[in-house]
C-alpha cells in the first residue's frame, strides 16, 4: 500500500515535469503548426546551462531563470532562421529539427562531457517530508509538483482569461482571419515560441536536479513528451495536462510492477487511443 | 529503358562485381553496409516516396529480425535456413501489429511511429536477461546453407549484392503493379481514391506490412555482416538516418535510397576519421538536405539533365 502511494507521487511529479515540456510543444504546434523535435535537446541544454549557473552562483532560482532564458534566446534564432523556412511541411520540420537536436546534443557532449550530471538543488529543498502514515518522501519532488501546478494554472489563465490568450486561441482556430483583423500574428508567434522554449529550458533545470543530465536524455524525455502530446491531442493545453498525468502514472507503476517492460506500458494507451480516438483525447482536425 | 541507362546499369554491375579486387576490404565493407542500409532506406521509402507516410519506426523491424536471427543461431543453434526466415517472420509480425498506426496521418503518424520505435528500443535495452542488454548478442556466425557456407566478408559481399539485386527487381515489379499505382494515388489524393472505391486504409496497411518485411530482411543481412546486434540497431537515429538516406538520394526511386546510403555512410566514415563530432555533422546534413536539396541527388541530377536538354533544344 505504501509503495502504491509512493509510486503515485512519483508519477505525479514526473507528470509535472512532462507537462512543462509538453505544454510548449503542443502550443507551438497549435499556433504555428510547428513540430519541433529539438524540444528534448532544448530541455537538455537548458539543464546544462542551469547546472553551470548553479555551480558558479550557488543559486537554484537563477539557474532556473538562466536555463530557461538561454534556451528561449537560442530557440528564437533556430525558429527564425531555420524552422520558419520549412513552411508547413511537417516532414521537413521533423528532419530539420532532428538535425538541430543532433547538433545541440553533440555540442553539449563536447562542453559538459558524457557523465551523468546532477543540477544541485538548494539545501532547503533537499531532505524528506514525512507524510501522514509515516511515509518519507523527497521534498524536491513535491516542489516539482507545485511548480508544475503553478505553471499549469498560469498558462491556463494566460490562455483562457487574458486578451493575449484569446488572440492565441483565435490564431489556433484560424490564423488568416486573425491576421486579417490587423493583429500582428508574427509577433504572437515569436512570443509563443519563446515561451515554449523557455519552458523546455526550465524543465531541463528542474528535471536535471532529480533525473540527472546525460547524452541521450534529450531523446528519452522527448519520447515521453510526445506520448503525452499524442494522448492529449496536439495543440490542446488541457490535453497536455491530462496526458502528462496518464503517462507519468503509467510510467511510475510500470517501472514498479514490470521493470523490464516499462516502455511497453507506454504502448498501451497509444494503441487504445489509435483505435478509438486517433487524434487524442482533446485533439481536432488540422 | 533507353540505351544510356542500360549502359550505366551494366557498368555499375561490372563495377560492383569487381569491387573486392579493386577496392580491397575497406571499400568492400563500406559497400556491403551501403547495400544493407540502402535496403532499409528503400523499405522506408515504400511508405515515404510512394504513399507519402513518414515512418520513424523502421529500425524496430530491422532490429527485431536481427535479434531473432542472432538469438536463434547463437543460443539455440538453429541453422541459417530456419533462423533467417524466422527473423523475417517476426519482424513482419511486428509490422502487422504496428500497422495500426496507419489509422493516423501526417504529424500524428510521425509522432506515433517515433513512440513505437522507442518501445522496441526500450525492450532491447532493459530486458537484459533475454536480449543481453547493452552488450546485445555477439558471435553471430556467417550464414551457411547445407554444405554451402560463407567464410569471408568478401564472399558475404556477393551474397548481399545478389540479395539486393533481387529485392530491387521485386520492388520494381511491386511499385509498377496496380497496387503500387494505388499507393501513389493515395499520396496524391486519398479522398479521391476513396471516392473511386479504393479501400485506402487497407491499401496503406498492406504497404506498411510489406515495407516492414523488407526492413526485416535488411535486418537479417545486417546481423550476419555485423556479427552482433545491440540496442543501437533499434534506436531512433537508425530510423531517422534511414529516412535521411532515402531523402538525400531521392524519394520515390529505387537507386535513390542506395545512393543516399552511400553518401551518408561514406561521409560519416570520412568525417569520423578526423573529428569526434560526427553526430553534429550528421545533424548538419539533415539541415542542409531540408533547406537546399529536398529532392535529393536524383532530383538534382534530373534538374541538371533538364537544363542541359533545354540548352540543346
Amino acid at each position: 500500500m505504501t509503495s502504491a502511494i509512493l509510486q503515485a507521487i512519483n508519477g505525479v511529479s514526473l507528470a509535472a515535469l512532462l507537462f512543462l515540456l509538453a505544454s510548449g510543444f503542443t502550443l507551438s504546434f497549435g499556433l504555428m503548426r510547428v513540430v519541433n523535435m529539438a524540444h528534448g535537446a532544448y530541455y537538455l541544454i537548458g539543464g546544462y546551462v542551469g547546472l553551470s549557473i548553479a555551480e558558479h552562483t550557488g543559486s537554484f532560482a537563477l539557474a532556473l531563470a538562466g536555463g530557461g532564458a538561454a534556451v528561449a534566446l537560442g530557440g528564437f534564432f533556430i525558429d527564425r532562421f531555420l524552422i520558419r523556412r520549412t513552411g508547413e511541411n511537417h516532414l521537413a520540420q521533423v528532419l530539420l529539427t532532428v538535425g538541430v537536436a543532433f547538433v545541440i546534443g553533440d555540442v553539449a557532449l563536447q562542453i559538459w562531457g558524457g557523465d551523468n550530471l546532477m543540477v544541485p538543488a538548494p539545501q532547503q529543498l533537499k531532505g524528506a517530508v514525512v507524510l501522514p502514515g509515516g511515509i518519507y518522501y523527497p521534498k524536491y519532488r513535491f516542489i516539482l509538483i507545485f511548480l508544475g501546478v503553478f505553471v499549469g494554472i498560469a498558462l491556463w489563465l494566460l490562455y483562457k482569461k487574458t486578451q493575449i490568450g484569446a488572440v492565441v486561441r483565435a490564431g489556433v482556430d484560424d490564423r488568416e482571419q486573425v491576421n486579417a483583423t490587423g493583429i500582428n500574428v508574427d509577433r504572437l508567434f515569436v512570443m509563443v515560441s519563446a515561451l515554449a522554449s523557455f519552458l523546455a529550458g526550465l524543465a531541463g533545470v528542474a528535471g536535471g536536479a532529480f533525473l540527472t543530465l546525460y547524452p541521450g536524455a534529450e531523446w528519452e524525455i522527448l519520447v515521453y513528451a510526445l506520448v503525452v502530446v499524442i494522448v492529449g491531442g496536439l495543440g490542446s493545453l488541457e490535453g497536455a495536462m491530462i496526458g502528462a498525468l496518464i503517462v507519468g502514472l503509467l510510467d511510475a507503476y510500470g517501472r514498479w510492477l514490470l521493470p523490464e517492460f516499462s516502455y511497453f506500458v507506454l504502448f498501451g494507451p497509444i494503441a487504445l487511443l489509435m483505435i478509438f480516438r486517433p487524434r487524442g483525447l482533446f485533439g481536432r482536425e488540422h | 529503358m533507353d540505351r544510356a541507362r542500360l549502359m550505366l546499369l551494366v557498368v555499375a554491375l561490372a563495377g560492383a562485381a569487381a569491387l573486392p579486387w579493386i577496392g580491397g576490404p575497406f571499400w568492400t565493407g563500406l559497400a556491403t553496409q551501403m547495400m544493407i542500409f540502402g535496403l532499409l532506406a528503400l523499405s522506408v521509402d515504400l511508405l515515404l516516396g510512394h504513399a507519402g507516410l513518414f515512418s520513424l519506426t523502421h529500425a524496430s523491424f530491422f532490429a527485431v529480425s536481427a535479434y531473432t536471427v542472432a538469438i536463434l543461431q547463437v543460443r539455440y543453434g538453429w541453422p541459417t535456413l530456419a533462423a533467417a526466415p524466422a527473423g523475417i517472420l517476426l519482424g513482419t509480425a511486428l509490422a502487422a501489429l504496428f500497422g495500426i498506426s496507419v489509422r493516423t496521418r501526417g504529424v500524428y503518424f510521425i509522432l506515433i511511429t517515433i513512440a513505437l520505435g522507442y518501445v522496441v528500443w526500450g525492450i532491447a535495452h532493459r530486458w537484459s536477461s533475454f536480449t543481453g542488454g547493452d552488450n546485445g548478442v555477439t558471435n553471430v556466425p556467417f550464414p551457411a546453407v547445407g554444405p554451402l557456407a560463407v567464410t569471408s566478408h568478401t564472399q558475404y559481399y556477393y551474397v548481399v549484392l545478389a540479395a539486393v539485386i533481387l529485392c530491387g527487381l521485386g520492388y520494381r515489379v511491386l511499385i509498377r503493379s496496380p497496387f503500387g499505382l494505388g499507393l501513389r494515388g493515395v499520396k496524391a489524393s486519398e479522398t479521391r481514391m476513396q471516392s473511386l472505391g479504393y479501400r485506402t486504409g487497407l491499401h496503406i496497411y498492406v504497404a506498411f506490412v510489406l515495407s516492414g518485411a523488407l526492413a526485416s530482411f535488411a535486418g537479417v543481412l545486417y546481423v550476419y555482416y555485423n556479427k552482433f546486434v545491440n540496442p543501437v540497431a533499434a534506436s531512433f537515429p537508425v530510423s531517422v538516418e534511414a529516412a535521411l538516406m532515402a531523402i538525400v538520394g531521392g524519394t520515390g526511386t529505387i537507386v535513390g535510397p542506395f545512393l543516399g546510403a552511400g553518401v551518408v555512410l561514406g561521409l560519416r566514415n570520412w568525417v569520423s576519421s578526423f573529428v569526434e563530432m560526427h553526430h553534429a555533422i550528421m545533424g548538419a546534413v539533415f539541415i542542409a538536405t531540408v533547406l537546399w536539396a529536398p529532392q535529393g541527388l536524383v532530383g538534382i541530377a534530373a534538374r541538371v539533365r533538364a537544363r542541359l536538354k533545354g540548352r540543346d533544344g
